[in-house]
C-alpha cells in the first residue's frame, strides 16, 4: 500500500522528536539551520586551525633569533637546578659567553672585538653563515670553529689587516683564524653588544684568564624543546634566583619581531571573530524562519492537543539532534578546509607547518553550541507560546519571536564568543561597540533610505514601481534585511581595509631600501668624511645623529629613587638605566609631537624632548626638570614636549633628545643608519679599512624576518576572508529565504492578476539591487569607522579615508544581493502561478 | 458535554476596549449536534474557540465533559484537548510538510497511542483516500485535503468535535459530500458537534441551531430532524475538484 511505503523509512519506535526531526529535514526546513551551524563550526575550525599551526610555525622560526627556544640570560652561568631539570626533561642545551675585550695580532694592531664562546650543541635554533672572503657571498655553515680556531667578523680583517691562517690573541690564548662570520641567528638588533664578534669555544675560554669575577660577561644558556617542558624547566628556578636572570622567549629576541607577530594574531583573530558574528546571524536568520514556519504547525498541534512542555520538548530535540549533526559535519569540514588551503599555500610557506592541537576541534564545537543556543534557542522556546486560537483566526498577530529573551541571549552569546575567542576585553568591546553602533545607525538611515526611495517609486516605470513598492510594504523586513546585508558587507569590507592598509603600512614601514646597517662611535672630525664616503656606497644614508650614552639622575629635586618610589609600584623604575642620548635642532623624520611643542630653531633655553610612552611610564610631565649624568657632568633641563617613535622604521631613534643649548661643550659621536644590498657588501671592506674605529651593525637579519612573517600573515589573510566571505553569502542566503514565504505569496497573487514572469524576475533584481546598493553604502560608512578605530586603538596605526571603496561597495553590494537573491528566488520565479498559489495554505 | 454560563470576551484594541462577546449561555448534551450561525464578524470563530478551550473567556466559565476550562492552564487544557477534542477549520490546516497518512496519524502520535499507521490508513480508506496517503497536501485539492483533515480529527475517537465553517473554502458540491462524510462518521462515532457555519442549510442538518449577532445569542432553533430538501444539493453540477 502506498502509504506504507511513505512512512515505511521511519522506523516505527523511532521517538516523536526524532520523528518530527526527520519530516522537518525531509521537507528542507532544517537545511538552512544545519548549513548555517556547518559553515560556523566549519570556519572556525580552520581558520583556528590553520592560525594555530601558522602562529607556532611563526614562533618556531622567530625561535632562530633567539638561537633556541628560551634563553636564561644572566651575569652569572644558569644555576645547577636548571640544568639538572632541563637534563631529566630532555631538553637540548647550549650555552654562550659573551664579553667585550682587545684583540691582539701579531703586528701589534687592535681591535676591540665582541667575543662570543659557544658550546658544542650551539646555536640550537638557526644557523651561523660564513663566507670564503670577508664581505664575500655568505653559506650556510652547520660546523663550529674547532677548538683552538676562532672565526672573526668581516669588518675585522681590514681594520687588524688580518687573513685566514693568521693568529690572534684573546687574553692568554692563541686562536687560529678559521672563518668567517658573516651571520649568527642570536645577534639581533642589540645596540649594546656593537663591536665586531669574534667567535670561539667555550672550552677555550678558561685558557684566556679573561673571565675573572667582576669582569663584565653575559652569560646565556639556550634551551629547545616542548612549551611544557621549557617552562616547567623554568620553574626549577627559586623565586630569589629568578629576579638575577632574564626568561627569554621568541617574542621577546626583537621588539620589532615581537610587534609584527602582535599584529598578525590581532588581525587573524579579527578574521575570526568575524566569521563567528556572521555565522551566528545566518543561524539566527535560519532559526527564525524555522520558528515561523512553525507558528501554524505549532497552532495544529495545540489543537491536537500537544501540551506546551510536550512542544518544547521536541523542539529542543530537533535542535540538539540538528546541533549535534552541524558540529560534526562542520568538524569534519573545518579540517578537510585547512588542508585544502594548506596544499594551495605549501608552495608559499617554506617547511612543515607544526600540526595543531585539539584546541582549535574544541573551538569549533563549543563555537557550533554556543550559537545554536544563544541564537537559534530563543525563537524556537517562543513557539510554545503560540495560541492555538492561531489555528482558527489568521489574523490574530504573530508572536513576536524577537523578544528580549532572544536580543539578550543573542547578545551574551556574542560575549562569551568574543571573550573566549579573542581572550581580550578590550577587542570584544571594541567589535560589540562598533558593531552596535552600526546596528543603530545603519537601521536609522536604512529607514531614511527606504522613505526616499518611495518618493522615488512614484515617478518611476513599472519595474521599478513594483519593486520600490514591495521594499517598502515590508519595510521592516527591508530595514532588517539591509540590516543584515549591510552588516556582512560591512565586515567583509573591514577586513579587506584592515588587510590591505595593514600590509601597505607594513611595507611603507619596510620598504625594499630600508636602511639594513647602523653605523656608530663616529667621531665629530669623522662626520663629514663619513657622510661622504657613504653616499657613494649608498643610495640612501639617513641623517648623522649625535649620540651621547648619559642616564637620569634627577627629577624635579628629587633623585631618581625618590622619584620612583613617591610613584609606587605602578610604574616602571628603570628611570634612571643608561640611554643613548642626542640633540637636535629639528625633530627628526617620522616622530610626531603629542604634547607640548617642539623647540623654536636655535633656541638658547635647556629643553628635553620625551618619548611617550615613556614619559607615561616614569610618570613625568611636561615641565619638569631632568637631571642628567653625561659621562660624570650632570647638566639639567625642563621637558618641552613628548614625541610618538615609530620603533619598527628600522631609522635610529631616541627616547630623549635635548636642544643643542644642553649639550654645549660634551664630547659626542655620531650615529646614522644607510642602506647596502647584500650583494654590495663587499664595499664595506673599504669603509672600514678607512675608518677602523666605527661600527657597522648589519640589521638585515631582523628585517627579513618581519618581512617573511608580512608574508606569510598575508597567506592566512586569505584563507580568512574567504571563509569570511563564504559565511557572509550565507547570511545573504538565509535572510532572503526569510523572506521568500511573503515573496511567494505576493508573487502568486501577481502572476495571477497577469503579471509575466520577467515582470516579476525584473522587479525583484530591482528590489535586490536597491536593497543591495543602500546595504552597501551603509557598509563602507560603517566600515570606514570601524577601521578608524581600529588602527587607531589595536593596531597603533593611523587612519586614512579609502575614497574609491565609497563607490566600489555599493556597487558590489547590489551585484553580490542580486546574485545570491536571484539563486536564492530562481524556484519561486520559475514556478507557474497554479502552483504557487497552492503554497499559498 | 459542553456548557457556558455568562461567557464574554473583551479585547483591547488601539480603541480601547472591544466587546466580542457577552453574554453567551449555551449547555450542548452528549451526541448532541449544535450549529452556530451569523453574520461574518458576528463573533462565531471566538466563542467556537472558547467552547473548545483553544482561548480563555474574559468572565463566564465554560466547560468541557464536566471539567471547567477556565481553571485549567494552557498545559492541561492540551492535554484535555487532545483526550476529548478534535478540529476541523476552514483552511485544513494539514501539516505541509507532512503526507497525508502523518497528518492523520499526528494525534496518535502524540498521545502516545501504538499503531498510528495502521489506524490512520483505516481512516484515510474511511474518507475514500486510502490511495492518496503518501501525498503532500500541496498535491491535494482542497475537498481532498478536508477529507484529510476529517480523517485526522476523527483520528482519537473524540467526544466533542469542533468544525469551524468547514465547507466555507469549498464549492457547493464539494462542500455537500464534505458534509455528508462529517455527519456520517459523526453519527458513526457517536461524537457530539459543534459546527459554525453561515450555511443555513448546513445548520438545519443539526439538532439545534444558535444565531448570533454582534456577540450574543439572539435565537435558537430545533431542528427536528434531517429535512427532505437537502437531497437537492445532488442535481448540483459534480465538484470538478474531487
Ligand atoms: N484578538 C482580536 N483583536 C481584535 N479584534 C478581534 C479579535 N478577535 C476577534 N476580533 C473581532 O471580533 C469580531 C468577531 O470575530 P470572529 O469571531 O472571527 O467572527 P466570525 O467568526 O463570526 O466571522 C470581528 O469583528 C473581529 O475582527
Ligand atoms: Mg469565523
Amino acid at each position: 500500500m502506498a502509504t506504507a511505503d511513505a512512512v515505511a523509512k521511519v522506523p516505527r519506535r523511532m521517538p516523536l522528536a526524532l520523528r518530527l526531526a526527520w519530516r522537518d529535514w525531509r521537507s528542507g526546513e532544517l537545511r538552512l539551520l544545519l548549513g548555517a551551524i556547518v559553515v560556523a563550526v566549519a570556519s572556525v575550525t580552520a581558520i583556528s586551525l590553520f592560525v594555530d599551526r601558522l602562529q607556532s610555525a611563526l614562533i618556531e622560526q622567530s625561535a632562530t633569533f633567539l638561537a633556541a627556544d628560551r634563553v636564561l640570560s644572566g651575569s652569572t652561568p644558569a644555576p645547577v637546578e636548571l640544568r639538572d631539570r632541563a637534563t631529566n626533561l630532555g631538553l637540548q642545551q647550549a650555552e654562550t659567553v659573551t664579553f667585550a675585550t682587545m684583540l691582539y695580532t701579531g703586528e701589534d694592531k687592535n681591535l676591540l672585538a665582541s667575543v662570543k664562546a659557544v658550546s658544542e650543541a650551539y646555536p640550537l635554533r638557526g644557523v651561523l653563515r660564513v663566507s670564503a672572503e670577508p664581505f664575500g657571498p655568505d653559506t650556510v655553515s652547520s660546523d663550529l670553529p674547532l677548538p683552538g680556531e676562532v672565526w672573526l667578523d668581516p669588518r675585522l680583517f681590514p681594520a687588524l689587516a688580518l687573513e685566514l691562517g693568521d693568529t690572534v690573541e684573546i687574553g692568554f690564548k692563541q686562536l687560529r683564524v678559521s672563518g668567517i662570520l658573516t651571520r649568527e641567528p642570536d645577534r639581533g638588533g642589540s645596540f649594546t653588544d656593537l663591536a665586531p664578534r669574534a667567535l670561539m669555544r667555550i672550552n677555550d675560554l678558561a685558557a684566556t684568564k679573561i673571565i675573572q669575577p667582576g669582569s663584565r660577561v653575559s652569560f646565556r644558556y639556550l634551551l629547545r624543546g616542548d612549551e611544557g617542558d621549557l617552562e616547567s624547566a623554568y620553574e626549577a628556578l627559586a623565586e630569589g634566583e629568578r629576579s638575577r636572570y632574564r626568561w627569554l622567549g621568541a617574542r621577546d629576541s626583537s621588539a620589532a619581531i615581537g610587534n609584527a607577530l602582535e599584529r598578525a594574531e590581532s588581525f587573524l583573530l579579527l578574521g575570526g571573530l568575524l566569521a563567528v558574528l556572521l555565522a551566528g546571524v545566518a543561524v539566527a536568520l535560519a532559526a527564525h524562519r524555522y520558528a515561523r514556519r512553525h507558528f501554524d504547525h505549532v497552532g495544529v498541534l495545540k489543537t491536537l492537543g500537544a501540551t506546551p512542555r510536550v512542544i518544547l520538548q521536541n523542539f529542543l530535540g530537533v535542535l540538539m539532534l540538528v546541533g549535534a549533526l552541524g558540529v560534526l559535519f562542520g568538524l569534519l569540514v573545518g579540517n578537510l578546509l585547512q588542508q585544502l588551503v594548506l596544499l594551495y599555500v605549501n608552495d608559499l610557506i617554506p617547511g612543515e607547518l607544526p600540526s595543531a592541537g585539539l584546541r582549535p576541534y574544541l573551538l569549533g564545537a563549543v563555537t557550533g553550541f554556543i550559537c545554536l543556543f544563544s541564537f537559534a534557542l530563543p525563537p524556537l522556546l517562543a513557539l510554545r507560546h503560540i495560541s492555538p486560537m492561531r489555528v482558527i483566526r489568521r489574523d490574530l498577530v504573530e508572536g513576536d519571536l524577537a523578544g528580549m529573551l532572544t536580543y539578550g541571549s543573542a547578545l551574551v552569546g556574542t560575549i562569551v564568543l568574543l571573550l573566549w575567542y579573542s581572550g581580550s576585553v578590550v577587542l570584544t568591546l571594541y567589535t560589540l561597540g562598533a558593531v552596535s553602533a552600526v546596528v543603530i545607525l545603519f537601521a536609522a538611515a536604512a529607514w531614511l533610505a527606504l522613505s526616499g526611495t518611495g518618493a522615488l517609486g512614484m515617478q518611476a516605470g513599472s519595474f521599478w514601481r513594483l519593486a520600490l513598492a514591495g521594499i517598502k510594504r515590508r519595510s521592516r523586513a527591508s530595514i532588517a534585511q539591509m540590516l543584515i546585508f549591510g552588516l556582512a558587507i560591512m565586515l567583509l569590507l573591514i577586513l579587506v581595509l584592515v588587510r590591505t592598509s595593514l600590509l601597505s603600512e607594513w611595507r611603507e614601514q619596510l620598504p625594499d631600501d630600508v636602511p639594513n646597517h647602523f653605523v656608530m662611535n663616529v667621531t665629530p672630525d669623522e662626520v663629514e668624511s663619513v657622510r661622504v664616503k657613504l653616499e657613494r656606497i649608498s643610495d640612501r644614508v639617513g641623517e648623522l645623529f649625535p649620540m651621547i650614552r648619559g642616564r637620569i639622575v634627577g627629577v624635579n629635586g628629587m633623585t631618581t629613587d625618590e622619584w620612583s618610589a613617591q610613584l609606587g609600584n605602578l610604574f616602571d623604575n628603570d628611570i634612571d638605566n643608561e640611554r643613548n642620548l642626542t640633540y637636535s635642532d629639528q625633530m627628526p623624520g617620522e616622530n610626531v609631537v603629542t604634547q607640548g611643542e617642539w623647540w623654536a630653531q636655535g633656541t638658547a633655553e635647556k629643553l628635553i624632548s620625551l618619548e611617550d610612552d615613556y614619559a607615561i611610564r616614569h610618570g613625568l610631565s611636561i615641565g619638569d626638570q631632568l637631571e642628567i649624568d653625561i659621562a660624570g657632568a650632570v647638566v639639567s633641563g625642563r621637558v618641552s614636549n613628548f614625541r610618538r617613535v615609530d620603533w619598527d622604521s628600522m631609522r635610529p631613534n631616541f627616547f630623549v633628545i635635548f636642544s643643542p643649548a644642553m649639550l654645549e661643550g660634551m664630547p659626542t659621536t655620531f650615529m646614522t643608519s644607510f642602506h647596502l644590498p647584500r650583494e654590495e657588501q663587499r664595499e664595506l671592506n673599504g669603509f672600514m679599512r678607512q675608518f677602523p674605529t666605527v661600527s657597522v651593525i648589519p640589521m638585515e637579519d631582523i628585517i627579513e624576518q618581519v618581512q617573511d612573517i608580512v608574508d606569510r600573515v598575508t597567506q592566512a589573510i586569505e584563507l580568512v576572508l574567504a571563509l569570511v566571505l563564504v559565511s557572509g553569502c550565507l547570511v545573504l542566503l538565509a535572510s532572503i529565504q526569510s523572506s521568500r514565504d511573503e515573496r511567494l505569496a505576493e508573487h502568486g497573487l501577481l502572476r495571477a492578476l497577469g503579471a509575466t514572469r520577467s515582470l516579476i524576475a525584473g522587479s525583484l533584481s530591482v528590489e535586490f539591487l536597491t536593497l543591495g546598493a543602500l546595504s552597501g553604502l551603509l557598509a563602507v560608512a560603517g566600515a570606514e569607522l570601524a577601521v578608524a578605530l581600529l588602527q587607531v586603538q589595536v593596531f597603533e596605526l593611523t587612519p586614512r579615508l579609502h575614497g574609491w571603496y565609497w563607490l566600489f561597495t555599493p556597487l558590489a553590494g547590489a551585484l553580490l544581493v542580486l546574485a545570491v537573491g536571484l539563486a536564492g528566488s530562481r524556484s519561486l520565479i520559475a514556478s507557474p502561478p497554479m502552483r504557487v498559489l497552492r503554497n499559498l495554505d | 458535554m459542553v456548557s457556558a454560563s455568562n461567557v464574554a470576551k473583551k479585547v483591547q484594541t488601539a480603541a480601547g476596549s472591544l466587546t466580542i462577546l457577552q453574554n453567551v449561555n449555551i449547555a450542548i448534551a452528549a451526541g448532541e449536534s449544535l450549529a452556530v450561525v451569523g453574520a461574518s464578524g458576528s463573533g462565531k470563530t471566538t466563542l467556537l474557540g472558547i467552547l473548545a478551550g483553544l482561548d480563555l473567556p474574559s468572565s463566564g466559565d465554560v466547560a468541557l465533559a464536566g471539567e471547567s476550562l477556565t481553571h485549567l492552564d494552557e498545559e492541561a487544557r492540551a492535554l484535555l484537548r487532545g483526550r476529548l477534542v478534535g478540529f476541523v477549520f476552514q483552511n485544513f490546516q494539514l501539516l505541509g510538510s507532512l503526507t497525508a497518512a502523518e497528518n492523520v496519524m499526528l494525534p496518535i502520535e502524540l498521545r502516545g497511542d501504538g499503531d498510528a499507521l495502521h489506524r490512520a490508513e483505516e481512516l484515510l480508506a474511511r474518507v475514500g483516500l486510502s490511495e492518496r496517503g503518501h501525498h503532500y497536501p500541496r498535491q491535494l485539492s482542497g475537498g481532498e485535503q478536508q477529507r484529510v483533515a476529517i480523517a485526522r480529527a476523527f483520528a482519537c475517537r473524540p467526544q466533542v468535535l469542533f468544525a469551524d465553517e468547514p465547507t466555507g473554502n469549498l464549492d457547493t458540491a464539494t462542500g455537500e459530500r464534505i458534509t455528508e462524510l462529517l455527519f456520517e462518521l459523526n453519527a458513526d462515532y457517536g461524537t457530539t458537534l459543534v459546527l459554525v457555519t453561515h450555511d443555513s442549510r448546513l445548520a438545519k442538518r443539526c439538532t439545534r441551531s444558535i444565531t448570533i449577532d454582534t456577540g450574543q445569542i439572539v435565537a435558537e432553533t430545533l431542528h427536528a430532524s434531517m429535512s427532505d430538501d437537502d437531497s437537492a444539493g445532488s442535481d448540483r453540477p459534480a465538484g470538478s475538484e474531487l
